[in-house]
């Protein structure tokens, strides 16, 4: 089944001088093996995960009976580990599989380390594992798709470079095969680029094993947040998935693939405008306003260069289409390629900021994800494992009329689940914005707008089911199909000559236009827009991926430097202070249980929402947000400016269960909160970690504990007086997580108006203080002016 | 252009002349439309940059949410103007269907989740009984959601809403009082008297005279 290289006509094919030394090697299919049984197991939970925690949106309470044990499995908890499985272990699994399995055969050569790809698979298991412990226990950096914390970033850092990365460089640099491939180039640009947006994005100062607080605060923390997110989708599930395409579909449908040049035009185009678009993620925030303009036009750039790669995929086709009616694997490839097509139209779509204006914050976009993840990803993962299973296993598939009906419960499933989620990010974005003739909020009530949709939510589990149920069909294959393999693989042993120095005469690019009469620049244009330079570049993969980084760096500061540098990006407010030592308690709180992922704290400048929620987000708002809760999906309410808006003992309530005061409610009990003690002595280290990163605190560092006990005191006093509970069974009040979280709450937006009250009262602190430790020197005498004084005195 | 190659018979379109893996390249021109659509989308954020950013003021976001803002205010107050904090005013306005309903949405919008949406009540008071804890007379409404009440419990408004939200929120709130709302809270505070009663004519001659009924009463009180 293998598909046998027969040395002599593929080193002529390759217009290779046939004067290296021929050199014997065999394939190592055992860690694509591997990899292809971790993706299979690895889909299933991913899906069942989705599944579950599309069920909890619907039935909020089901996991109630599991009594303590519910606090680790609410949506917010649970979400993080569906997307991180789908991307990382399900996608992530697929990408390995697919590089390992296709760079040897484009190189022709084993792959450099054989120990290091075992170091690869299991240390990226190990990491899932961490992944699938740590979220459930609120272990989170919040950042969507970054949200393991540091030591498990590190694990990550150190099994994609030192592991990964090295050996498939190493692979290239050895190769028997003088120039590269396509699909290779792609991954060249996933190795590089996903090293790059992960050590950036997750650079942290620790707070302890488990807790970090990150090195960007508020705007700057979002930009990096998406420009890391956005280019996640780039680098880790589209072009490993570009690569893959080009490898495994002309080999399914055995034809040639449709243009050289448009590979080499999309690819470059593609890899150098897809950094730019992150941006688009943060439309209307307090975002400076350019940066929002280059994310939206760089994502209509996008367009045709994404669109290079389903053309080159669809039109691969031409001369095979009968085979698509019998092949299931070419049948998974042609709806993932054009789900592919679907979701790059749809992105610079909903990339134009006035679509944005409806669609963000709404289902909208997790139908556009998932048509994205389940069509393209999932399908084509699906294609290839179906083309691989034979191949890996040494006998035919078990079932292909199986496979069969995978595919079909697949697309039906696909279907069924976004179909009604984009009809309820629609009508959900529609209903925040309707207003009346007179200018008034038709639907003013938040939970209206939920519970329209909620019906849609329930059907969209059905369609995570069908997919769900494809999903196992393919884990029966695959363990039927695995079950039957030989006894000892068959490891065929191939030759090659050895790359020596590339003597080949540089065939000089004539013209076409030799002849006419055009000036001479109308010449070397034609010549070089035949694009033999790129030949050259082919190669060399040290040279290609240096290239390919610079493209990707280079974007990158184009819009880092001025978001980072231009102050004007974040106008100062002088009203904005930082935590309290309760609320930076309450804060961490507020992130380990994940409630950004369903509330945001971002108000856009739109009427229809500051009617609603008050005065849009200002960017210096947030300069003390690390990291920053901006969220991406409105679930439940925007909380910007929650602070002041209800009393402290109707929190309480909503999280003992939130309908006793929100009837409708999706949100979960969090009953555990006010049960749960806080850890007051811990606040001492989150409070120097945040003043080591520029909080401005003087007192809080050596008196947080006590200092946060007084609050949590007001607070307590506040929720008692107001008909709350001293106690809940043996926990006092002023001890519970809730107290803290109930602080951070009623402190939410509420620096923009305050008045300058508080000002007053750290001047009036300051006094003191200088009273106490200034003996001689002047009361109004600010604290810098007494050393100099003291060292004026010996002169 | 992408016609002219589909009429191409596909072993005619020459290879690139190398093959990996046995996989081989068509050397294929990049279709037209694609051509010209990636160059359109460049030209049109050639444009479009200097439109917003370099160009007229105005055209800016927050420009054009203060210009949308200021559209809005006058689209729902542009009827009643600027609405005069007092008593006149607010049973006017408790009493005229139709602004009761714009009262409603600030209220739904801000009070629902504490006062319930038909006002019995849930960890604020029942506005829909005879009780009340912190209102004696109908301005005292207003006073209480400008200035918050029960420590902070109630917050304060002032710096949320416009005044005409405040003014209206308030004749919502006071329009509740003897309904039935389906959850009513117990009774908090004590009972007073009745609102006034509404000035029998809608005329501005009407107007002033409620405002000098007002005053009357405000100097008869003490």
């Amino acid at each position: 089944m293998a598909n046998a290289v027969t040395p002599v006509s593929e080193s002529q094919s390759s217009g290779e001088h046939p004067g290296g030394e021929l050199e014997s090697f065999q394939y190592n299919d055992s860690i694509t093996r591997m990899f292809a049984a971790a993706t299979v197991l690895w889909g299933a939970v991913a899906m069942l995960v989705g599944t579950i925690v599309a069920s909890l949106m619907v039935m909020p309470k089901l996991f109630f009976e599991l009594g303590p044990y519910g606090e680790f499995l609410t949506f917010g908890r649970l979400r993080p580990l569906h997307t991180n499985a789908a991307i990382f272990a399900f996608a992530g699994n697929a990408i390995f599989a697919a590089i390992y399995y296709s760079t040897q055969r484009l190189c022709k050569c084993r792959m450099w380390s054989d120990t290091l790809g075992l170091l690869h698979f299991w240390g990226w298991q190990l990491i899932i594992l961490a992944a699938a412990i740590t979220l459930p226990l609120g272990i989170t950096q919040s950042k969507e798709y970054a949200e393991l914390e540091w030591p498990i970033d590190i694990a990550i850092a150190v099994v994609w470079v030192g592991f990964f990365g090295v050996n498939f460089m190493m692979t290239l640099i050895t190769r028997r095969e003088r120039h590269m491939y396509v699909a290779l180039w792609f991954y060249i640009a996933t190795v590089v680029t996903v090293a790059l947006l992960h050590v950036f994005n997750n650079l942290v100062v620790p707070v302890g094993w488990f807790k970090s607080y990150s090195l960007y605060a508020g705007v700057q923390d979002a930009f990096m947040q998406w420009w890391y997110g956005h280019n996640a989708v780039a680098f880790f599930l589209t072009t490993p998935f570009l690569g893959l395409m080009y490898y495994f579909l002309p080999k399914a449908a055995e034809r040639p693939v449709f243009s050289y040049k448009l590979s080499i035009l999309h690819f470059w185009s593609l890899v150098f405008i897809y950094i730019w678009a992150g941006p688009h993620h943060l439309h209307y925030t307090a975002l400076p306003e350019w940066a929002s303009t280059m994310g939206m036009l760089f994502s209509l750039m996008l367009w045709m260069p994404s669109w290079g790669g389903m053309i080159n995929g669809l039109l691969t086709l031409r001369g095979a289409w009968h085979k698509v009616a019998t092949d299931p694997v070419l049948k998974f490839f042609v709806v993932g390629i054009t789900f592919y097509g679907m979701a790059t139209f749809e992105g610079p779509l909903l990339s134009i900021k006035s679509v944005n204006s409806l669609s963000h914050y709404t289902d909208w976009t997790i139908a556009h994800v998932h048509s994205g993840a389940l069509g393209w990803n999932g399908m084509m993962t699906f294609g290839m494992l179906y083309w691989l299973l034979p191949r890996l296993f040494q006998t035919p598939l078990w079932s292909s009329k199986l496979a069969t009906w995978h595919f079909w419960v697949a697309t039906i499933g696909i279907l069924v689940y976004i179909v009604p989620i984009y009809a309820a990010g629609l009508t959900q974005g529609l209903m925040w914005r309707e207003m009346d003739e007179t200018g008034r909020l038709v639907y003013p009530d938040f939970i209206e707008t939920v519970q329209t949709i909620v019906p849609h939510w329930t059907i969209r589990i059905f369609g995570g089911l069908l997919f769900l149920s494809g999903m196992l069909m393919l884990v029966l294959n695959f363990l039927m199909t695995w079950r039957a393999r030989p006894a000892v693989y068959d490891e065929p042993t191939y030759t090659a000559a050895r790359l020596g120095p590339y003597r080949d005469v540089e065939r000089v690019a004539a013209s076409s236009l030799e002849d006419k009469p055009v000036l001479e620049l109308g010449k070397r244009v034609e010549a070089w827009a035949r694009m033999d330079w790129h030949r050259s570049w082919e190669r060399l993969p040290v040279k290609f991926t240096v290239l390919t980084l610079l493209a990707v760096v280079i974007a990158t500061l184009f819009e880092v430097i001025p978001t980072f540098l231009i102050r004007g990006n974040v106008p100062t407010i002088a009203s904005v202070k930082p935590y309290t030592p309760l609320e930076l308690a309450g804060r961490d709180i507020y992130v380990a249980e994940g409630c950004f992922n369903c509330h945001s704290q971002m108000i856009r400048p739109i009427v229809a929402e500051t009617k609603r929620y008050g005065e849009y987000s200002k960017p210096g708002e947030s300069i003390y947000d690390r990291p920053f809760q901006w969220g991406s999906r409105r679930i439940g309410p925007d909380l910007a400016r929650e602070g002041g808006l209800r009393s402290s003992f109707w929190h309480w309530l909503h999280f003992e269960d939130p309908e006793q005061v929100s009837p409708g409610s999706v949100m979960p009990n969090y009953e555990h909160l006010l049960v749960n003690r806080l850890d007051f002595k811990q606040i001492t280290d989150r409070v120097r970690a945040a003043h080591l990163l520029g909080a401005p605190y003087d007192r809080e560092l050596d008196e947080a504990p006590q200092m946060a006990r007084e609050q949590a005191e007001v607070i307590a006093a506040e929720i008692v007086s107001q008909g709350g509970p001293v106690k809940r069974g043996d926990v006092l009040l002023i001890e519970t997580q809730a107290v803290a979280l109930i602080a951070y709450l009623q402190r939410l937006g509420v620096d923009l108006t305050r008045p300058a009250e508080t000002d007053s009262e750290a001047a009036g602190d300051a006094t003191t203080e200088e009273a106490v430790e200034d003996v001689g020197g002047g009361a109004t005498a600010p604290d810098e002016d007494t050393p100099d004084e003291d060292d004026s005195a010996p002169l | 252009m992408a016609d002219r190659q589909n009429d191409v018979p596909l072993d005619d379109v020459p290879l690139v002349g190398h093959a990996f893996d046995g996989i081989q390249e068509y050397d294929n021109p990049l279709p037209g439309w694609w051509k010209w659509l990636f160059v359109g989308s460049i030209v049109y954020s050639l444009l479009y940059l200097p439109y917003y950013h370099f160009g007229a003021p105005g055209r800016s976001v927050a420009e054009k949410y203060d210009v949308a803002l200021g559209e809005n205010m006058r689209l729902q107050f542009a009827e009643i103007g600027e609405l005069k904090p007092d008593e006149a005013t607010l049973v006017r306005m408790m009493n005229d269907p139709g602004w009761v309903k714009v009262g409603e949405s600030v209220y739904r919008t801000n009070c629902a989740s504490c006062h319930g949406i038909d006002g019995g009540g849930i960890v604020g008071p029942n506005l829909a009984d005879e009780h009340f804890k912190n209102v004696r007379e109908i301005t005292d409404i207003l006073r209480v959601v400008q200035n918050g009440a029960a420590a902070g419990a109630m917050p304060a408004w002032k710096n949320r809403l416009v005044m005409n939200e405040q003014i209206l929120v308030s004749s919502f709130v006071a329009s509740l009082r003897g309904t039935s709302p389906a959850n009513p809270k117990g009774p908090e505070g004590n009972i007073i008297p009745p609102w006034p009663e509404p000035a029998a004519e809608e005329s501005p001659d009407a107007e002033e005279a409620n405002d000098e009924a007002s005053a009357d009463e405000a100097e008869s009180e003490p």
